[in-house]
């Protein structure tokens, strides 16, 4: 338990390789490094006395930290990721909209909720695996561009910065697979990365929808396929199913390839159409959140609208309290309702919102 | 890894303790050359069945027990299963319920809703605020139809005693038996079972520097329980499977010697408890002593400060080298919310801000003196930085 002389820093580890190479690279750096593993959810609710479940990856994390020669904790967080990220996680899929838990896990649970466990174990730092870099007390990009999580970073408080470290934003997922061989964590250094969100472990996210509202819940009860223009074509079993841009489970005979352009959840219709009413030209986002100070209206910066999109051209026209507005240089496809929009110049984030729609015509800058 | 006991302060007795010298010592030789199987016929069978029966009788002597009412189990959580179920199998055609109280052992509470889950019935007693099960309330769930009565001696998370003799006493006039787990109060409170109005009685082993894996149950000569094994005749068909005799001579050898120390024990661990406690209340006026108010043993302690949870604390402490705990750990060694607390009306952000503290043999003045000191300064600066935290998030909010 030798410290560290670059301060004491918590590391939030899954179990899984990104997050124990964090760790590993943080000892190697001269850092007195603490694991702790997050306890968020639970499989196990039809076990009564016997709410442990994740153990496995819990298990590996412990390990690892053994292996780093470091401690390691388990924090039972499960109420309140409960209530931050899986109960918004429900409302926003009830209200028609498609969510990120993991940008609320980053905003609420990682950069808050642990933080504050960081200050009572005086920790002046916090860790994790996320493919993004800090420069400058800026967050950044990631190295890897086919691993960047900057996206899922924006909504987190802008005073946490200067505390955070993320070391493996400057390798590739193939380098920190290779760190972690050398580091000797053969328990993770070939996981399979999951692709799941880490409290839906079968893709089944109207399954937890339904544990939660019930199986007669609005969101999962049929209701009808329309046009744009309201013409009925098909009939759908839960628009809490459905996902803006999704192709998957369309009723067929048309012409065009045909997209889920609109959830209405108050008439319970799922909205399809071809390709070119996917269409946006603006797009609005709330609950907006920067990481550096404000660009002003008129400004224009590059905008991500979805994980791993490539960036698109937009400017500035409306700031008005939590709410953005811009217009898209280009149209971009599939602007969800609930998904993110993250502001970005080159490899700096600037900060970002939730997504509440987007204007298929040409917003106008209002000065 | 701790490299040398002395940089470490281990203060959760309550969990587990380490093996006592005299112990290991007395239990060794039947993991050499006394190997043998106590119900085998030959030399070694014999052997080994001598010192079987010489442990049994020790851990009776301690108890005030008589040798055929011991059984050795693997511990205090086979023990709870065994008499409570053993007991309800038994009896539950005419006595279909069991009572017991909020604040027992998981080993217990689950127990009994097993008994629920097989068709009986559970009756839970009500808790005063200090932690002690309401005697008038249990009296009222006792009646004809209750098969077993189970009501802890001590609680393990914040260590109030339970009245088991008038609650035994109500039990027995009603014709049920009482059951009682005393696993941490064996070695703690005086007991023998020769006076006591008590059936059956769980202990441990290595609350008491045996090693994990070995406990003992009391039955009383002529109550009749039903076995959770099915196997060969050992332990009167009580418990079947061949005995672990080292473990039970080292039971057997861990018991006598809490029984001889406990008096001077208990009362060199009250002292330094209570001046811990009164430091910390001293320097955190607003931290809370769960069943500060009830009769306690004098070895745990249970904190709540306002405002830092357990787990925080518990990793603060544990990075100085001091290993405390929450009341109860769940298998992934997180902290869940105390049901001991929870049951005791302690508000939510109280109980998950509780810390135990369990004191014992590797409690020496000088470890507790300084702790006493690390306690205030860790929860110091929580407050200060969580404090620091609080003010920039909410300048962020603006």
């Amino acid at each position: 338990m030798a410290g560290g002389s670059k301060g004491r820093v918590l590391v939030a580890m899954s179990g899984g390789v990104d997050s124990s190479v964090t760790a590993g690279l943080l000892v190697d750096q001269g850092y007195d490094v603490v694991g702790a593993t997050m306890k968020l959810f639970c499989h196990g609710d039809e076990v009564p006395d016997r709410p442990c479940c994740s153990l496995d990856s819990i298990n590996d994390a412990r390990r690892v930290c053994d292996t780093l020669g470091v401690p390691h904790y388990v924090l039972n967080m499960e109420s309140a990721f409960g209530r931050d990220v899986v109960d918004d996680f429900v409302r926003e899929y009830a209200r028609g909209r498609t969510p990120i838990p993991c940008v609320r896990c980053n905003t609420f649970t990682k950069f808050r909720d642990l933080v504050h466990k960081a200050d009572a174990i005086g920790a002046g730092w916090v860790a994790t695996g996320h493919y993004a870099r800090m420069i400058g007390g800026a967050l950044h990009r990631g190295v890897d561009a086919a691993k960047d999580q900057s996206y899922f970073l924006w909504g987190i408080d802008r005073g946490v910065l200067s505390r955070l470290l993320l070391p493996i934003g400057e390798l590739t997922k193939a380098e920190t697979r290779a760190r972690a061989r050398a580091m000797g964590l053969r328990v993770v250094a070939d996981k399979v990365e999951s692709q799941d969100i880490c409290f839906v472990p079968d893709g089944d996210h109207a399954r937890v929808i339904a544990a939660r509202l019930g199986g007669d819940a609005p969101a999962l009860a049929p209701g009808n396929f329309v046009r744009a223009d309201g013409t009925v074509v098909g009939r759908h079993d839960g628009f809490a199913r459905y996902t803006v841009g999704q192709r998957r489970g369309l009723p067929g005979g048309f012409r065009e390839p045909m997209f889920v352009t609109e959830i209405r959840a108050a008439s319970r219709e799922v909205v399809i159409g071809p390709r070119a009413e996917l269409l946006g030209r603006g797009v609005i986002a709330r609950e907006l959140r920067w990481l550096v100070d404000a660009p002003r209206v008129g400004e224009h910066v590059e905008l991500q609208v979805r994980h791993r999109a490539s960036p698109a051209r937009a400017e500035i026209v409306r700031i008005e309290g939590d709410e953005i507005e811009l217009a898209l240089d280009e149209p971009v496809a599939a602007i969800a309702p609930g998904q993110s929009l993250v502001l970005y110049r080159g490899d700096l984030v600037l900060g970002g919102g939730v997504i509440e729609g987007a204007r298929r015509a040409l917003p106008v800058l209002a000065a | 890894m701790p490299q040398t006991a002395s940089d470490f302060i281990y203060l959760d007795h309550a969990a587990t303790t380490p093996v006592r010298q005299e112990v290991l010592d007395a239990m060794l030789p039947f993991l050499g050359n006394r190997f043998g199987n106590p119900s085998s016929m030959h030399r070694w069978g014999r052997d080994a069945r001598v010192a079987l029966d010489e442990a049994r009788e020790r851990v009776a002597g301690a108890l005030g027990a008589r040798v055929d009412e011991i059984c050795f189990t693997s511990g205090g959580t086979e023990a709870d299963n065994l008499a409570i179920l053993g007991a309800w199998h038994r009896r539950r055609a005419e006595r279909p319920a069991v009572v017991t109280s909020p604040i027992e052992h998981k080993a217990v509470l689950a127990t009994a809703h097993q008994v629920a889950r097989e068709g009986g019935e559970e009756r839970i007693a009500c808790v005063t605020p200090d932690g002690v099960v309401d005697v008038a309330d249990a009296e009222r769930l006792i009646d004809e139809k209750v098969a077993v009565v189970s009501i802890m001696w001590v609680n393990n998370e914040i260590g109030t005693v339970q009245d088991v003799p008038r609650i035994g006493a109500a039990a027995r006039a009603r014709g049920a038996l009482m059951h009682t787990d005393a696993v941490q109060a064996f070695g703690k409170v005086a007991l023998d079972l020769s006076t006591l109005p008590v059936d059956l009685l769980s202990i441990s082993g290595h609350k008491i520097g045996a090693p994990k894996g070995i406990g003992a149950m009391f039955v009383r000569r002529g109550v009749q329980i039903e076995p959770l094994f099915h196997g060969g005749a050992q332990d009167r068909g009580r418990r079947p499977g061949t005995e672990n005799v080292a473990y039970a001579f080292a039971q057997a050898t861990a018991a006598e010697l809490a029984v001889r120390d406990r008096e001077k024990e208990q009362a060199r661990l009250r002292a330094l408890r209570d001046e811990l406690e009164n430091a910390i209340l001293a320097a955190v006026p607003d931290a809370i002593v769960h069943g500060l108010k009830a009769p306690r043993v004098g070895h745990i302690t249970s904190v709540s400060v306002p405002g830092i949870d357990a787990e925080s604390l518990l990793m603060a402490l544990d990075l100085e080298g001091i290993g405390a705990s929450a009341g109860s750990a769940c298998q992934s060694g997180s902290v869940s919310p105390s049901h001991v607390l929870a049951a005791m009306g302690v508000r939510p952000e109280i109980a998950t801000a509780a810390v135990r503290m369990s004191l014992g043999s590797l409690s020496s003045e000088e470890a507790i003196r300084h702790v006493a000191e690390r306690f205030p300064a860790l929860v110091r600066r929580a407050r200060d930085f969580s404090g620091l935290a609080a003010e920039s998030a909410a300048l962020a909010q603006v």
